[in-house]
């Protein structure tokens, strides 16, 4: 009897110290503060990887299994932000590699999100074409490794449009033949971008009256499309229901070869050329897998192979003259040099996001 | 959706034990303290971070939580925000007619009408649809209604003009409707298999046309049943995500994806969405006080 109500009085007390704690950490709480897991009950025989949908594959996933004994768990995002949410809202502890992008790789280093690698346990990073070597946003590849690189353009089909597009003009142009039969992408930076760049502005602008003007663009364009997605516009493209998706070049790649008819274009006025990374979190609960990974990814013989069954465009040099012509010869995945020059990496635009963002909501609330 | 309250704790038989007084508050205890705990871990404290980020002017993940004011409150007042408000209540309110109008008469006929030994039978494959994902059910709407789907495949076999609604309003309002009209269908069951058929012959006999006896009496008797299913489709079509996300288009911003898009999407702005979801929160409140105002009274006053 005395243990019981012992019991009870113990429960309401440790309960309440639980409650006061969390009462009192909220004075000066951090949201969403990225913690190291307790590296203790990391399990080594599995890697978890968050990465973007269709970079990797079975075949992948059991090559690197059997040669390292490691088996691996993907999950996928659709977005940068989302990746970046998830990080920091603390589900994402049982990743040991992410795939961020360029400008996110930067803002994650600069979040103290990633760790810096182990260089002599990744081979192949000499082999990286010149412009990888030392990119931007990750000065000599310290924090991410290059993967997969391209441009967001426009995914058309010429048989319906019975022309092809060349510009990001033709979505304003032709917008009454084109009511819901074109996307634009879910994504704050590269659409505002893509009308940015149609007005002769940066991608990375930061005059508010650009992005001002880039915003209003789009709103005139917003009452004749289907949907903003960045990547469910895939089987409706395919089938028909779409003319012109907004999209990247590697899920243009993967569309072409399912339907003929579909084309993809760099838009003349310029476009965002992106690069996809792989980094290690620095809450990764199995670092040892994830610098493998990246070693046998940067693998001559494993990027061809993926840039074959994947249609990455592979950053290495060494795999990409492993390639067929019929792949490296394909100006969607690797377009000429000309072409590039008037693209444009995206970079963090410091407080302007919040403006971009304001924006956005506004042109998909309305 | 008759909540009755648990009888009583009745130790009954047990009272021959000695210590029959510790098990009176260890009874409720026991029972209360699982889903009580459960409650406040869950769901009050939550809620309660939730509102604390609401007081926060635009924060992001990483920043530092400090109450200062009001502004994402007000920044809901913006025009275009309210217009996504009105959208997803005119979304809930469409869904509640759509629900009712057609699940009345089938809940009707199954109650009243039908053989009574295949009722259990015809409810079950009625409500058969609910066992599948939502998600999936979502997109079978999607290859039904896309511009090539299966509606105007079977439209063009009787030459009639092909129906583009994928990706606007009407696709929503199909895909929210047919997602819970089974929700409808079950509660109007509940309250109309108990109506007082010997009213329905003596306003016969009295002389009442059909209509002036089912407006008069079928329709008052199942009040309840009409107010608890209207309130219980308009409450979960509110907060419905899956619909307008996968059926909606570049115009069909509701609440629920305006506030997924502040933590998950594009746009990160915690504060945002955190004030967006305290407005749910009350509204969805509100109707639930309804519901047990109006959905839950006892029938004695017919």
């Amino acid at each position: 009897m005395a243990g019981g109500s012992y019991s009870r009085r113990a429960f309401l007390q440790q309960t309440a110290a639980a409650a006061m704690g969390l009462s009192l950490s909220s004075c000066g709480w951090r949201l969403a503060n990225v913690r190291p897991t307790n590296t203790a009950s990391a399990d080594t025989s599995k890697l978890y990887i968050f990465t973007w949908a269709g970079y990797t594959d079975k075949a992948l996933l059991e090559q690197f299994t059997a040669e390292t004994g490691v088996s691996v768990v993907v999950d996928i995002y659709d977005s940068n932000e989302a990746m970046l949410a998830k990080l920091q809202s603390g589900g994402g502890g049982a990743y040991s590699i992410v795939y961020p992008s360029d400008y996110m790789v930067r803002r994650m280093r600069d979040l103290d999100l990633l760790q810096e690698l182990d260089r002599d346990r990744i081979s192949g990073l000499d082999s990286l074409f010149e412009p990888y070597q030392d990119p931007s946003y990750d000065p000599n590849n310290r924090h991410s490794v290059p993967v997969s690189w391209g441009t967001t353009g426009l995914v058309y089909n010429r048989k319906s449009l019975g022309t092809e597009p060349q510009d990001w003009d033709f979505l304003w142009d032709q917008r009454e033949k084109l009511t819901r039969r074109m996307t634009l992408m879910n994504d704050t930076r590269e659409t505002m971008g893509a009308s940015l760049r149609r007005l002769g502005f940066s991608y990375n602008a930061e005059d508010p009256e650009a992005i001002r003007k880039a915003f209003e663009a789009l709103q005139e364009l917003k009452p004749f499309l289907a949907n903003f997605t960045t990547d469910a516009w895939r089987d409706r493209i395919v089938a028909g229901d779409l003319s012109v998706a907004m999209g990247y070049s590697v899920d243009a790649v993967g569309v072409e070869s399912e339907n003929p008819d579909l084309g993809y274009v760099i838009p003349a006025s310029g476009a965002s050329l992106w690069t996809d990374t792989m980094a290690i979190p620095v809450t990764a609960p199995n670092p040892d897998a994830a610098h493998a990974w990246i070693d046998f990814m940067l693998r001559p013989d494993v990027a061809a192979s993926v840039t074959k069954s994947l249609s990455f465009a592979t950053p290495s040099r060494d795999a990409f003259e492993l390639l067929p012509p019929d792949i490296s010869e394909n100006p969607s995945l690797f377009p000429p040099d000309d072409v590039l020059a008037k693209c444009e990496g995206l970079a963090p635009v410091g407080a302007s996001t919040a403006l971009y963002e304001r924006y956005w909501n506004q042109l998909t609330s309305g | 959706m008759t909540q009755t309250a648990p009888p009583p704790n009745t130790p009954g038989s047990l009272d021959s034990v000695p210590n029959a007084a510790k098990k009176h508050w260890v009874g409720p205890w026991a029972l209360l303290g699982p889903p009580g705990l459960w409650l406040v871990l869950l769901l009050v404290l939550p809620t309660l971070v939730i509102f604390e980020l609401s007081l926060v002017p635009g924060i992001r993940p990483g920043d530092l939580v400090n109450p200062s004011g009001l502004d994402n409150y007000t920044q809901i007042f913006e025009s275009v925000y309210l217009r996504v408000m009105l959208r997803s209540l005119l979304f809930a309110i469409g869904t509640t007619v759509v629900s009712l109008v057609l699940g009345f008469p089938v809940a009707y006929w199954i109650a009243l009408m039908s053989p009574k030994r295949w009722r259990n039978l015809l409810l079950v494959a009625f409500i058969l649809p609910l066992w599948t994902s939502s998600l999936l059910r979502s997109y079978a709407w999607i290859s039904i209604l896309r511009p090539t789907g299966v509606l105007n495949s079977f439209l063009g076999i009787f030459n009639l003009p092909a129906l583009d609604i994928l990706n606007q309003s009407p696709a929503v309002l199909v895909g929210m409707s047919y997602s819970f009209l089974p929700y409808m269908v079950l509660i109007l069951y509940s309250s109309l298999e108990k109506l007082d058929l010997k009213l329905l012959e003596a306003a016969a006999d009295l002389g009442a046309t059909p209509i002036q006896s089912f407006w008069k009496i079928t329709v008052p008797q199942s009040f309840q049943g009409i107010a608890a299913g209207s309130l219980l489709v308009f409450i979960i079509s509110l907060g419905d995500f899956i619909n307008p996300e996968l059926l909606g288009g570049a115009s069909s911003m509701t609440v629920s994806r305006l506030i997924y898009n502040q933590f998950l999407g594009p746009t990160q702005n915690w504060g945002f969405g955190s004030s967006l979801s305290m407005i749910m929160i009350f509204a969805v409140s509100a109707a639930v006080a309804l519901l047990i105002r109006y959905g839950n009274t006892s029938s004695g006053k017919v």
